[in-house]
């Protein structure tokens, strides 16, 4: 029999049974931590304590900490697996700031402030000293919506067609006040200077209770994106005198979580043309520098997050999440080491990269030979349908930044950085990304950076309101249906590149 | 000299539309579905056996292969590209009357919807079954249903939605379609739908894909 251990997780408080040599990195994943260099040693983003118990320590690892500064009891995750059982808490969210190469730029007051980050799928929010720039606490939760449809749409399904609008606003306000009440906490009844809130634009239009009508149907253009200024007592916070803001939209599905991304990976002050991309289901993208800026959603879906596809699972236990060819043989990795039960998005893209190798996909995505099925372990294969879905996946994104660099009369090689920001964005394998033609850039191009709404909205903390107002002002949403070539554009990158 | 048909239904099929037309690679050099068209009508085939033999019949495998997840969008599109180029040849027949479409099929993408690929796709298969298209774009409200609707009395209908909050919009304008004239044939598809919507909304036809829906017109063609 295997042998299991038990992983404690703070402050979470959760219990996790795993098989004895399980790499941390799959224990954690699954929870939403992020891995910001892609898990190679490099940022110490990844860094846990070891409260109780150990994990493993070889050289490599020991080399890893020593450079980036981490003593007893720090240690990489990414470098870690599970030897005994262990208490970890979990340093993530209040490391960006300090384990980004880039300076962090701020200017330090008195005080405390909070980042909140209203996902779609999770909230995070953050307390930090606006002294030190240190963050003092994190509150993680899955967002109360969730119950009413996993995507956008779905919720603005029941809030416009089932009057369902009040109840979510309710819920999601209800959990803010919560996860801020218990934050509060912790600053010795300082009530806090700032509190600044991201989200998505139907994340925005729930919580500050406007209509989400306009969003349900062409030509989603709201009236109502705004940023929105809340008094603690609106949103049952004892804190008063405390400055709150719901970040503004960009334009359409665009919203403030995409602008605080701007913020965070310094787009908006840079003067080479730079991309953002989340790879998430509204796939928004922004292309520009500090001159303009130009910005959309592409609605890729759900197939990275392996939705849609016959076998596809979210990135947890069992799922296969990195494939890769060595010496003609196809090599899988499972999360958790364990039999490997379905495909994650990671694991799509390197299988479908691996089959263009081995020609079992031709450029036009068919599966050659006349075989059904493409077999990866004895129980989990790609499907003829799954290649479809991830060529309609991929190429809305290629879509999207051809018609957006085109639009500012960018080509390619002008681009001096890609950011890629989301949890999914982190795991990817950046030569099979280029190689399916998602993100058709040189690797060195692409920096992985996890959330950047988080971030972002942090360093929001630090100043005045003008950073987001020029933002605003050099910003333009394009909606890439009123490209007339959008049909012929889509069509051409759903191909694959296959050398003949 | 059957062979010519059969030049161009691969042409068709293969979405070669020209000689000088660089897609499909293997096929560079060759006449496409333009010069092949032209050719087989100065041969003396008639424009109709032209259209049935080789044009219906080109669209007909690549709906197939498409059906059947053997082909995907840009094939469809280079297939109907092709389709447009032999077309040019054939249209003035239809206009003189020597040729004779097999109806009139209304589309459009669903009021509030903007998403018309799979309409746009749908209307090439049906176009190449022999059909004459009237595309009324996307964001499609009943009125303009009704007005297509008097200009080609006896026409078909068919919508698109890709969104599931324009989904439900099929309701009403299929029940307003109905109240004008019961007999109207309404047929609905698009990502999100199923059977059964297709008959909680009561219209007449559903099918995942465009194949389907040319099958089902060329059944009521025969059966009337
Ligand atoms: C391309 C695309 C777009 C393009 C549309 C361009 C255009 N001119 O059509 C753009 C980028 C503009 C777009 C926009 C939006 N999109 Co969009 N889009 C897609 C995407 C990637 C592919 C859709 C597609 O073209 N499929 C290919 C065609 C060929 O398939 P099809 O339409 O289903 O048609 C086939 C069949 O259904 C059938 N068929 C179709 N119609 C009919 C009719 C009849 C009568 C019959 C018989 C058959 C039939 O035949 C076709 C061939 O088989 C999907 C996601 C995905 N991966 O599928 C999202 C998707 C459809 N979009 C979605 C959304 C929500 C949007 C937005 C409203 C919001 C957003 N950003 O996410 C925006 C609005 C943008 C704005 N202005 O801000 C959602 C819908 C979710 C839902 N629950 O309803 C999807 C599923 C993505 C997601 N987020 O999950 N989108
Ligand atoms: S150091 Fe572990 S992810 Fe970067």
């Amino acid at each position: 029999m295997e042998h299991h251990y038990t992983v404690r997780l703070e402050p979470l408080g959760k219990q996790i049974r795993v098989q004895a040599g399980t790499p941390l990195k799959d224990v954690l994943f699954p929870y939403g931590v992020e891995f910001p260099c892609g898990g190679k040693g490099l940022c110490g983003g990844c860094r846990v304590k070891v409260l109780q118990g150990s994990v493993s320590l070889d050289d490599e690892h020991k080399r890893a900490l020593k450079k980036l500064g981490l003593k007893d009891p720090w240690r990489l995750a990414c470098r870690s697996s599970v030897i005994a059982d262990v208490t970890l808490e979990i340093g993530q969210f209040d490391t960006f700031i300090l384990a980004d190469s880039s300076p962090f730029h701020f200017h330090p007051r008195p005080g405390y402030g909070i980042a909140f980050d209203v996902g779609t799928t999770t909230l995070v929010a953050q307390l930090v000293s606006l002294e030190s720039g240190e963050v003092v606490a994190v509150e993680t939760d899955v967002n109360p919506q969730a119950r009413y449809g996993g995507d956008v749409i779905s919720r603005i399904e029941y809030a416009v067609l089932q009057q369902g609008a009040d109840e979510l606003t309710r819920l999601i306000r209800e959990k803010f006040a919560a996860m801020t009440g218990r934050l509060l906490r912790k600053t010795g009844g300082t009530p806090p200077e700032k509190i600044l809130i991201a989200g998505n634009t139907v994340m925005h239009h729930f919580f500050c209770g406007r209509d989400l009508t306009p969003m349900a149907s062409y030509p989603f253009e709201t009236p109502h994106g705004d940023a929105c200024r809340f008094t603690a007592e609106e949103l049952g916070l004892p804190a008063d005198h405390t400055e709150i803001l719901f970040l503004p939209v960009l334009g359409s599905f665009v919203g403030g979580d995409i602008l605080a991304g701007i913020v965070a990976t310094g787009l908006d002050e840079s003067e080479d043309p730079v991309i953002l991309v989340d790879l998430g289901t509204n796939g928004e993208i922004v292309v520009g520098n500090r001159d303009r800026i130009l910005c959309a959603s592409t609605a890729a879906g759900p197939a990275f997050e392996g939705t849609n596809i016959h076998m596809g699972m979210r990135a947890t236990t069992g799922a296969i999440s990195s494939v890769a060819l060595e010496n003609g043989e196809i090599r899988i990795h499972a999360i958790g080491n364990e039999k490997a039960r379905g495909i994650c998005g990671s694991g799509l893209i390197d299988a479908i990269a691996v089959f263009l190798e081995k020609g079992e996909i031709d450029a036009g995505g068919r599966i050659t030979g006349d075989k059904e099925r493409l077999p990866l372990t004895q129980e989990v294969f790609l499907t003829q349908k799954d290649v479809r879905e991830l060529q309609l996946a991929k190429s809305a994104i290629a879509s999207g930044l051809h018609i957006l660099m085109d639009k500012l009369g960018y080509s390619p090689q002008d681009i001096s950085n890609v950011y890629v920001s989301g949890a999914f964005g982190t795991f990817i394998n950046l030569t099979n990304t280029a190689r399916i033609g998602l993100l058709d850039f040189p690797e060195e191009k692409i920096i992985k950076m996890g959330n950047t709404a988080l971030l972002g909205t942090k360093m929001l903390l630090f100043e005045d309101g003008e950073r987001v107002d020029r933002i605003l002002r050099k910003t333009a949403h394009l909606s890439l249906e009123s490209n007339p070539r959008f049909q012929d554009i889509f069509a051409d990158n759903m191909m694959f590149q296959v050398e003949d | 000299m059957e062979d010519i048909l059969e030049k161009l239904t691969i042409a068709v099929k293969r979405g070669k539309a020209d000689k000088n037309s660089p897609y499909p690679p293997d096929m560079k050099g060759q006449d496409g579905a333009d010069e092949l068209t032209a050719e087989a009508l100065k041969m003396g085939f008639t424009p109709d056996e032209v259209l049935q033999q080789a044009l219906v019949k080109g669209m007909h495998l690549i709906g197939e292969d498409f059906s059947a997840g053997r082909a995907f969008v840009p094939e469809m599109l280079m297939a109907a590209k092709a389709m447009k180029a032999a077309m040019k040849h054939i249209e003035p027949f239809f206009r003189s009357g020597s040729v004779k479409q097999k109806g009139t099929v209304i589309l459009g993408t669903v009021q509030g919807d903007l998403h018309d690929i799979g309409k746009n796709l749908l209307g090439m298969m049906v176009e190449g079954a022999g059909w004459k298209v009237v595309d009324l774009g996307a964001d499609t409200p009943f009125e303009k249903f009704k007005g297509a609707l008097e200009e080609h009395p006896g026409a078909l209908v068919g919508m698109s939605a890709l969104l599931t909050t324009t989904m439900v919009n099929m309701k009403g304008i299929t029940e307003k379609i109905k109240a004008m004239n019961p007999d109207t044939i309404v047929m609905v598809g698009g990502a999100p739908l199923s059977q059964d919507f297709c008959d909680q909304i009561g219209a007449d036809f559903y099918s995942p894909d465009p194949q389907g829906a040319t099958e089902f017109l060329d059944g009521l063609v025969q059966s009337s």
